[in-house]
């Protein structure tokens, strides 16, 4: 199956966007990312804890809908998914 | 009513909205919470457009290192409080209107008296504890939040409208780490600006609001996007409120049509 991730903001400097991946069936969304996430370490700590989750403010969404980052470990990707992963910025 | 004087000042905005909506502007009070990166673009639109009373709140003294992107200070500030500095240039750019400029940090104690009977807040402020307090203050009083966010060369804005569209934390329940973040200065320019805008249209009644809609706006490749944002009926700061989007209750984040 075939299955896209986009990185928005700093997540797309570390890691690039619209990344087409291929996952095998079963595949989290905690797995998908944290796969491609395992690219650039930078990246990965930005997104990922030391316990392998995601940081609580990170936004992920599926096909447009949210997914509470607590569920993701839980949730599989299916065909034709398009994920997106969002850090929320604080400056001003 | 307005002068002679200001009919010519605001003629090619009048063009747009009418004397009436002249009028509604010059009538209206805005509370600007922050008189930094993206404070200053906000205070001085709203200042040379006509808003009638601006509030605006800092604790800070002007520092070198800030005038790269606060445009409401220059060299000869360093040193001065904020506020006293934000109101020279204010007054400067704008004669006409009342500015009040308040020299304090902003808690949860002193909010409500600050924001007073303003008609709307704006979020200028670089931390989310001061951001969630902003926006329980304006779901309490019922009038409208306008976000604005930066790092770097990315920035994200939406409007809030309470009982209404989604609240601050309904779309961030979790706040990001506070930290120094670098930053070109005309990043605050466009959200500050796009913020501005909200502000001067919501006053008017002209055009659509981000409402419901969070823009997020990433300048190193000049692009922008927009995530469809719904409310969260378990949210503590507005959920108990009557649901203004009940299809999109089932999730925070609906699907963009």
């Amino acid at each position: 199956m075939s299955v896209k991730v986009r990185f928005f903001a700093r997540f797309r400097e570390l890691l690039g966007t619209d990344i087409m991946t291929e996952p095998g069936a079963g595949t989290t969304l905690t797995a998908l990312v944290s796969g491609i996430a395992q690219k650039n370490r930078e990246g990965y700590d930005a997104i990922f804890d030391e316990h392998g989750s995601f940081r609580e403010f990170v936004i992920l969404m599926r096909n447009g809908k949210r997914v509470e980052t607590t569920e993701a470990g839980k949730t599989a990707v299916a065909d034709g998914d398009e994920i997106a992963v969002f850090p929320p910025v604080a400056g001003g | 009513m307005l002068s002679e004087r200001e009919r010519e000042r605001y003629k090619r905005q009048i063009l747009l909205f009418g004397e009436e909506g002249q009028e509604r502007l010059k009538q209206s009070h805005i509370f600007i919470a922050g008189a930094g990166g993206l404070g200053s673009p906000i205070a001085i639109y709203l200042a040379v457009a006509g808003v009638g009373t601006i509030t605006i709140v800092d604790m800070d003294v002007v520092d070198q290192s800030n005038l790269n992107r606060q445009i409401l200070h220059s060299d000869r500030d360093i040193g001065k409080k904020k506020t006293v500095s934000a109101l020279e240039k204010l007054r400067e750019y704008n004669s006409d209107i009342t500015v009040n400029a308040v020299d304090t940090t902003i808690t949860a104690e002193n909010i409500r008296e600050l924001v007073g009977r303003a008609d709307g807040i704006v979020d200028a402020m670089d931390n989310y504890p001061v951001r969630y307090l902003l926006n329980s203050v304006a779901v309490e009083k019922k009038i409208p939040f306008f976000h604005g966010a930066i790092h770097g060369f990315y920035g994200q804005a939406t409007t809030i409208l309470p009982g209404k569209t989604p609240c601050l934390e309904c779309i961030f329940p979790k706040a990001p780490p506070k930290e120094v973040f670098p930053v070109v200065g005309a990043t605050p320019g466009v959200i500050g600006t796009v913020q501005a805008t909200e502000v001067i249209k919501y006053l008017t009644g002209q055009g659509s609001l981000l409402e419901g809609r969070l823009l997020i706006w990433d300048g190193l490749s000049s692009t922008s996007e927009e995530i469809a944002v719904c409310r969260n009926p378990a949210c503590p700061a507005c959920g108990a409120g009557p649901a203004g989007n009940h299809e999109c209750q089932s999730t925070f984040f609906c699907p963009l049509p």
